[in-house]
């Protein structure tokens, strides 16, 4: 939105998380959060808050798991993980995603040509 | 699967919903301060990193609300939160949610109970095996034009040899027993079955067995099947009655089997083998057999039709003699069972949907009211960010809460109605098609139908006014004069509807109920041709085995009629083979003997013999001649009395008088020598009034029917008319012991039963809309005050503001009248064969229920226009 931050892309959400929690094992929300936004490059805005709604529903596909722990500094929270099916899911995720990227990029390419 | 998982882990949160709740609080608290954390290690003060972390975390009541939709089963749980808000709103207006669910409860109450009988009657399955497929197949006498003619068994063995449609064909007869030896001796109506009528029916017996082959003659035909009424009502559910004997027409027969409860027929109480005659077996004018066929899988009733319709014609062929103008009708099973009273069912079912319509039409009309008192309400709810297709799913939440509860009283009232409603069906009747219905049981499917419905009004009367509501402009509904213009027209609109819509069903149910009033008038003030009234009736079968000479039966009457006329209070006493109303009935061709027409060709009247004094006793008037005397008997002059029908059939141009009738079955010509007044030995609903007596001394008959004329009371005297009987006979059973105004009672039961329901339903209809139509009317003026007033301040007199007012109203009458005229005359059709005297389309009735209807709301709109008439200028300018 401002300067020059792009919104995420919708359903790519789910795609970051369990690519984060692959790279970086269990983490806390505000962990992921602040992944995405480091390894983007402060280019992609992310409303923090929006990341619960998707973890939830991430966990409730049983792609991800939950528990309570304690983070570096003495706080209680809550701790997730990729799980087995969810391992399965980013697989099938990234791939899909590579595919789009691609017809994309063709398409942008072939314009270009045209153009 | 993992949608499986998705949806039970929202069944557990929905379980657990504060922990979770908790758990999300503590999860973004924590995020929250490592954010602040780590803004105060950028170097940013306390307050500032505290703003910047919400900043960035975005706004935590969204992320909450949409958390929860995620979390829980939101459907489940606003749906709870919808019920409980539109309780509460209820409760705050008890007198509108007193009058929507009344109304509701009319209509919905009506729906169901008529559907109770609907259920019991119509779509109950016939408790045979694949019911669908049974058919009965009678004789059609065109000759005499009786198309439910009986068959004689050489004619069913050529039936059921040739054809190729039928999978099986079975014949039965009616016979009459008198049980003896258990209780009052008891006449039977029952069945001969042949062995093949209880597998052509499908129906296994509860105990024992049914009928074997080679019991089908006679010597071995001393074996019984009961019913299971019988078994109960006379033998207490013995089960180990089967292998006794018990006593019918006082020789004994083993019980073989036992039939279930829920085989059925009116009069069935038990079977015997059919044994077919030495002397029926090749005469193909003996037609007594009822035949019963199973038609082959996937033929069609046409189908069997036509072939038997060839079939018909070649025994007409080879048999002219006889079958020249027989034919073959076959009627369906469920025809058969219920054919009289599936019109009746029918209208009723049309006139209590109207209601129900009407009902939706005012109930639709407060809501709309009500949902136009929200506007604001809902325009603010809108502002702070409710959806639309939550506001539409809350006001339909309310609007389902009152036709549920509408439902719940209207099965109270249904309940209650079907109590009623058995008198559609009457016991004693015996020619209506009509089953024996002793309650109308509310089932699973009357429940379920009774849900149905009131959710489906709930749709109907709640969607509109919803749709309406949500579908205005938020900022008209803010503006403070609450007087949106678009709001304003499109709901008049809708309300101009829901009157038009009021007035044309209400129109149409008048219509209806004033045809059937009518009707029902034209069938009372009818003359039965006798007077019913202080007449005592039984009914007498004496068994063949103990009277089989006339001179017995002779004596049998002679002697009991002579005990009855002696008892206190009788005035005159006389015996007749088929009671009048009874739906029992004889017929025989006569002509007179000098017209020598062919006995095929002559005409087939109502006969009975009858006994002097039977004339007397009902009051039938002699028009010509005399009454018969005692001293016709047997060997003097064979004598007749004919009928002022007959009458004029038989002899047209002379004097009857004196000349020679013959009459089939009775050996020489009888003389004619009285003619009396014509009878509907059927009912009114019958114009068969052609009548032809013998005197009960020249043709004695084994069955016979008492009448008796008391001065004051017949059901009095019915104890010691009874024990005049068994005086002579101890063991002789009677039957029907009922006064003939009863009779006659019940002989109109179902045009009366429908003719009261279709009068209450038009009341009902025409109250409903008389109040729909003042709603509409006076909301319409109110909403007018402020131009009323500006037309007043300009000079408009009292009288004109009257007229625009009432004008409004009468223009959306004369249309739903318009309407309702048209649709009467299209609907017409479906009422032609309930109707006598009065054809469907009488003119006379749609005017007056037109007018009657246009004076109701002249009324209605008359009230409201008065009010406005009233209104003092100054204050309606100022009315803002």
């Amino acid at each position: 939105m401002t300067g020059g931050k792009e919104d995420i892309l919708r359903g790519t959400l789910d795609l970051l998380v369990l690519k984060t929690l692959e790279t970086l094992g269990p983490l806390h929300g505000y962990g992921i959060a602040r992944r995405i936004e480091q390894v983007s490059e402060q280019l992609l805005h992310l409303n923090q808050g929006t990341l619960y709604p998707a973890l939830l529903r991430l966990e409730q596909r049983g792609w991800i798991s939950s528990k309570w722990g304690t983070s570096d500094n003495n706080r209680r929270a809550r701790y997730y993980s990729l799980t087995k099916s969810g391992k399965k899911q980013l697989a099938r995720e990234a791939e899909s995603w590579e595919r789009m990227v691609g017809v994309i990029a063709r398409l942008l390419q072939g314009e270009a040509i045209i153009g | 699967m993992s949608w499986l998982k998705a949806v039970s882990a929202r069944i557990v949160a929905s379980v657990r919903g504060k922990r979770f709740e908790d758990n999300l609080a503590a999860e973004v608290q924590a995020h929250l301060e490592m954010l602040v954390d780590e803004n105060v290690r950028r170097g940013m003060s306390p307050e500032d990193a505290r703003y910047a972390a919400l900043r960035s975390f975005g706004s935590v009541a969204q992320m909450r609300e949409e958390y929860r939709d995620r979390r829980g089963l939101p459907m489940i749980e606003t749906l709870g939160q919808d019920i409980r808000y539109a309780l509460r709103q209820l409760r705050r207006s008890p007198g509108f949610a007193a009058v929507a669910i009344l109304t509701l409860a009319l209509g919905i109450g009506a729906n169901t109970a008529i559907f109770s009988v609907v259920n019991t009657v119509l779509l109950r399955p016939l408790p045979y095996r694949d019911a669908d497929r049974l058919v009965m197949v009678w004789g059609n006498d065109r000759a005499h034009g009786y198309d439910t003619d009986q068959v004689s068994p050489p004619d069913f063995q050529d039936w059921q040899a040739q054809n190729r449609v039928f999978e099986s064909m079975a014949g039965s007869t009616d016979v009459t027993y008198t049980l003896t030896g258990v209780g009052d001796p008891e006449p039977i109506t029952a069945y001969e079955y042949s062995a093949e009528s209880f597998r052509v029916l499908g129906v296994p017996p509860l105990l024992g067995r049914t009928f074997a082959p080679e019991e089908d003659q006679d010597g071995r035909n001393h074996v019984v099947v009961l019913g299971y009424r019988l078994w109960q009502s006379r033998f207490g559910g013995d089960r180990g009655l089967v292998g006794r004997t018990i006593t019918l027409n006082g020789a004994p027969y083993t019980v073989v089997g036992v039939m279930p409860q829920a085989f059925p027929d009116a009069v069935d109480q038990l079977w015997t083998p059919l044994v077919i005659p030495p002397e029926a077996v090749h005469d193909r004018n003996y037609r007594f057999l009822r035949v019963v066929a199973r038609l082959k899988s996937g033929v069609t009733l046409q189908q069997a039709q036509i072939e038997m319709n060839t079939i018909a014609a070649r025994l007409a062929n080879a048999y002219p003699k006889t079958n020249k103008d027989e034919g073959v009708n076959i009627i369906s099973m469920r025809q058969t069972k219920t054919g009289d009273i599936r019109a009746p069912l029918l209208v009723l079912l049309c006139a209590v949907g109207f209601v129900l319509l009407i009902a939706c039409a005012n109930v639709a009309n407060l809501v709309l009211a009500r949902a136009m008192a929200r506007q604001r309400e809902v325009a603010v709810r809108t502002a702070l960010g409710a959806s639309r297709s939550r506001l539409l799913s809350q006001l339909l939440t309310e609007s389902a809460l009152l036709g549920l509860a509408g439902g719940a009283i209207g099965l109270v009232i249904a309940y209650w109605a079907t109590g009623a409603l058995v008198a559609m069906f009457p016991p004693n009747i015996a020619n209506l098609n009509i089953p024996r219905v002793d309650k109308i049981p509310i089932d699973g499917w009357v429940l379920g139908f009774a849900l149905g419905v009131s959710l489906l009004t709930a749709l109907i009367f709640g969607l509109v006014p919803a749709l309406h509501v949500c579908g205005m402009s938020t900022y008209e509904s803010l503006k403070d004069s609450g007087r949106s213009v678009s709001g304003t027209r499109q709901g008049r609109r809708f309300r101009s509807v829901l009157a038009v819509t009021e007035v044309w069903i209400s129109l149409v149910l008048l219509a209806a109920a004033g045809l059937m009033l009518k009707s029902l008038v034209h069938l009372l003030r009818g003359d039965l041709g006798l007077n019913p009234d202080r007449v005592l009736s039984m009914r007498v079968m004496l068994p063949d085995s103990k009277y089989p000479k006339d001179t017995q039966q002779l004596a049998f009457g002679d002697q009991v009629l002579e005990r009855i006329k002696s008892l206190p209070g009788v005035q005159s006493a006389g015996t007749v083979t088929f009671l009048p109303l009874s739906g029992w009935w004889g017929v025989r061709n006569v002509a007179l003997e000098s017209q020598k027409i062919p006995e095929q060709e002559r005409p087939q009247v109502v006969w009975s013999s009858v006994t002097p004094d039977y004339f007397r006793a009902m009051n039938i008037p002699l028009l010509k001649g005399r009454y018969f005397a005692d001293s016709d008997r047997a060997g003097s002059t064979a004598v007749t009395i004919i009928s002022a029908t007959l009458a004029k059939r038989v002899a047209p141009n002379v004097d009857p008088l004196g000349e020679r009738l013959v009459v089939a079955g009775v050996k020489d010509p009888v003389e004619v020598v009285g003619v009396v007044g014509d009878v509907h030995q059927l009912g009114m609903t019958s114009n068969e009034t052609a009548e032809v007596y013998l005197p009960f001394a020249q043709l004695p008959s084994p069955l016979m029917c008492f009448a008796i004329r008391t001065a004051s009371d017949p059901v009095g005297l019915a104890k010691a008319a009874q024990k005049a009987i068994w005086a002579v006979d101890k063991d002789q059973a009677l039957s029907y012991v009922m006064t003939m105004t009863q009779l006659a009672s019940e002989s109109l039961a179902l045009q009366r039963v429908v003719a009261i329901l279709l009068g209450i339903l038009a009341a009902v209809a025409l109250a409903l809309a008389a109040i729909g139509l003042y709603g509409v009317i006076s909301y319409s003026a109110s909403q007018r005050t402020h131009e009323i007033g500006i037309r007043m301040a300009l000079g408009a007199s009292r009288s004109e503001v009257l007229r625009l007012v009432v004008l409004d109203g009468l223009k959306l009458t004369l249309l739903g009248i318009g309407i309702g005229l048209a649709v009467a005359l299209a609907l017409a059709r479906l009422m032609s064969s309930l109707l006598y005297g009065v054809a469907p389309r009488d003119p006379s009735t749609l005017a007056g229920v037109a007018i009657v209807l246009a004076l109701v709301a002249l009324l209605a709109s008359y009230i409201p226009a008065r009010r406005a008439m009233r209104v003092d200028p100054m204050t309606a300018l100022r009315y803002e």
